[in-house]
């Protein structure tokens, strides 16, 4: 802690703390998970004796080697074909599923759905906060749809559309339709009431008042249930991935597998962690450019 | 009852109606033209019903009320849902309160809170079947997981939000620090926690129905689906779907209920009716 004190300002202060969380927890996560080459874990209790195996925790500079390996998986002399191995690393560099190539198809995906999803969710949003009218007709269909969870329909929607890529994103997209509507509707409906009756007042009506005061009022609100929508879209690919797809950071988790038999192959610890620190990074990337750009865009905004 | 309240409701009734009926009349066109069978996977399905109609929903309904399936899965799920959310709060709301009033764990916690944040949480189902084993325990921590960082964000940030002149206010009128923390710190954040809590049952319902898959037996909603999935039969597809957006819905009424309950002293301050 004493570097921490050393910091003057709270800002280098919380970086330093920060940091030291960090290394500390990692540090002690790697004595602990090589803690079975010092000590026979058969001479320990019970409940210690299962944990620390490298099956269950993996040594930190395994996570690494399984990391290079499958940043390297692409160049893999073997690929080809699907040879069954037991081994989850071993399924997938034969496979050649490298983590970049994954990541990108998962990006690809949430992309996708972020893109067709939104505006169709804040269009709702806006005609619902809009016109009372139309809310009333269609809240009450809209709170219907927004209560059966995304993944739920994935069957269903594979029937319709075949096992191909389109039923795949399907549930991203309405994930994020789902989502993206209550804050543009709040944005639109209750914050801009005293700046619509300003400008009512002052004679602004129809588009001039949408464009000018409903819009820009409404933005920040549309800007934070976009940025909840990328976690949302996130955890939909995911799903559907592990569920379906047979590729995408999702596959690569799981490893392989059909059906409900899936998700009973026991995976690689080392491998799990790759992926999810994989997607945990590039979250938070997607939600810094979308902060940023945001900023930008509402830079009226009293902060 | 009030006019606006009774239009609301009549054109609420209206739409909904409308919806009904629209889908009666698609599922009897439909089982004239829509195909029967269907390629999946690697084989051709006979018999599917791509829009079943009202008749087969109720009779698909029926023998799973009759035969006890639905009914025993919904208790299965919801229980695990309820598990997942009281132990995830139980975490995520004490955690949340206190990163917020000491500067030095929220300092420690942040790129803890902030990786968890962006990590889907489905993402730690293998590892967890792999920890924790194939039974109730890993479902029931994925949910917990899921739920924590929600409320944990959610009461952070309701206690930030507080106004500092209450917090000054207190002090200087000499209350004691767990005075301000059950006087001013917890009803001030509790709508922000109620907010919250609210996502997160959303959220658990997400989860357990992928969290269900994992070494899947019979009295679960998520199995339900996805061995209606697997044969396929639509019927049974649509009333799980059905039967799980309704238990979200009611979820979300109660928790409304009681979000409305708890802040009813709120109700003097026209500023947040």
């Amino acid at each position: 802690m004493r570097l921490a004190e050393a910091a003057r300002s709270p800002k280098a202060r919380r970086v330093w703390l920060g940091l030291a969380s960090v290394v500390a927890l990692v540090a002690a996560y790697t004595l602990l998970s090589n803690a079975y080459r010092v000590i026979d874990p058969s001479l320990l209790p019970d409940p210690i004796r299962g944990v620390l195996r490298p099956q269950i925790l993996p040594p930190t500079q395994r996570i690494f080697d399984a990391f290079v390996q499958l940043v390297g998986a692409g160049a893999s002399p073997v690929g080809g074909a699907y040879v069954h191995t037991g081994d989850h690393i071993g399924g997938l560099v034969e496979q050649r599923v490298t983590l970049q190539g994954s990541l990108l198809v998962s990006t690809y995906r949430v992309l996708i759905g972020v893109s067709v999803g939104a505006p169709l969710g804040i269009l709702a949003g806006l005609l619902m906060g809009w016109s009372r009218a139309v809310d009333e007709y269609v809240h009450p269909i809209y709170i219907l749809c927004r209560s059966i969870p995304p993944l739920a329909l994935i069957t269903y929607v594979m029937l319709w559309l075949g096992h191909g890529t389109a039923h795949v994103l399907l549930p991203i997209i309405y994930a994020v339709f789902a989502t993206i509507v209550i804050p543009t509707y709040h944005g639109v409906r209750d914050v801009s009431d005293v700046y619509v009756k300003a400008a009512r007042a002052l004679g602004a009506r129809g588009r001039l008042l949408l464009s000018k005061v409903v819009l820009p009022a409404a933005g920040p609100f549309v800007l934070a249930g976009l940025r909840y929508a990328l976690i949302i879209a996130w955890m939909t690919t995911v799903g559907v991935e592990m569920l379906m797809a047979d590729e995408g950071i999702g596959f690569l988790l799981i490893g392989g597998g059909m059906w409900s038999s899936r998700l009973e192959v026991a995976g690689d610890p080392a491998v799990i962690v790759v992926g999810i620190v994989a997607l945990a990074l590039i979250g938070y990337a997607m939600d810094a450019g979308v902060r940023v750009a945001g900023d930008r865009l509402t830079q009226w905004v009293k902060r | 009852m009030s006019g606006p309240v009774r239009r609301r409701l009549w054109r609420a009734l209206l739409s909904l109606g409308a919806l009904a009926v629209l889908y009666g009349i698609a599922s009897q066109i439909g089982s004239a033209l829509l195909p029967r069978r269907i390629w999946m996977v690697a084989h051709y399905i006979d018999d599917v019903e791509l829009l079943p109609p009202y008749a087969s929903l109720i009779e698909e309904t029926v023998f799973l009320i009759q035969s006890g399936i639905l009914p025993r899965s919904i208790l299965v799920s919801t229980g695990r849902v309820l598990q997942g959310l009281a132990l995830g709060a139980a975490v995520g709301v004490p955690l949340g309160l206190s990163m917020a009033r000491a500067a030095r764990l929220e300092c420690l916690l942040d790129p803890w809170v902030t990786f968890f944040r962006f990590t889907p949480a489905l993402a730690l189902l293998p590892l967890y079947a792999l920890w924790f084993g194939l039974g109730e325990l890993s479902k029931i921590l994925l949910i917990a997981t899921a739920v924590a960082v929600v409320t944990l964000l959610g009461a952070y940030q309701g206690v930030r939000d507080v106004p500092r002149v209450y917090l000054e206010a207190a002090l200087s009128l000499g209350a004691s620090k767990g005075l301000i923390l059950r006087k001013i710190v917890w009803p001030a954040a509790l709508p922000q926690i109620f907010a919250s809590l609210r996502i997160a049952l959303g959220l658990a319902w997400v989860t357990v129905v992928v969290a269900e898959l994992i070494k899947a037996t019979m009295p679960s909603l998520g199995y339900l689906l996805a061995l209606a999935g697997a044969y396929p039969r639509v019927p049974t597809i649509a009333v799980a779907i059905a039967t799980i957006g309704l238990l979200v819905l009611a979820c979300d009424t109660v928790a409304l209920g009681c979000y409305a309950v708890a802040t009813r002293w709120m109700k003097r301050s026209p500023a947040h009716a």
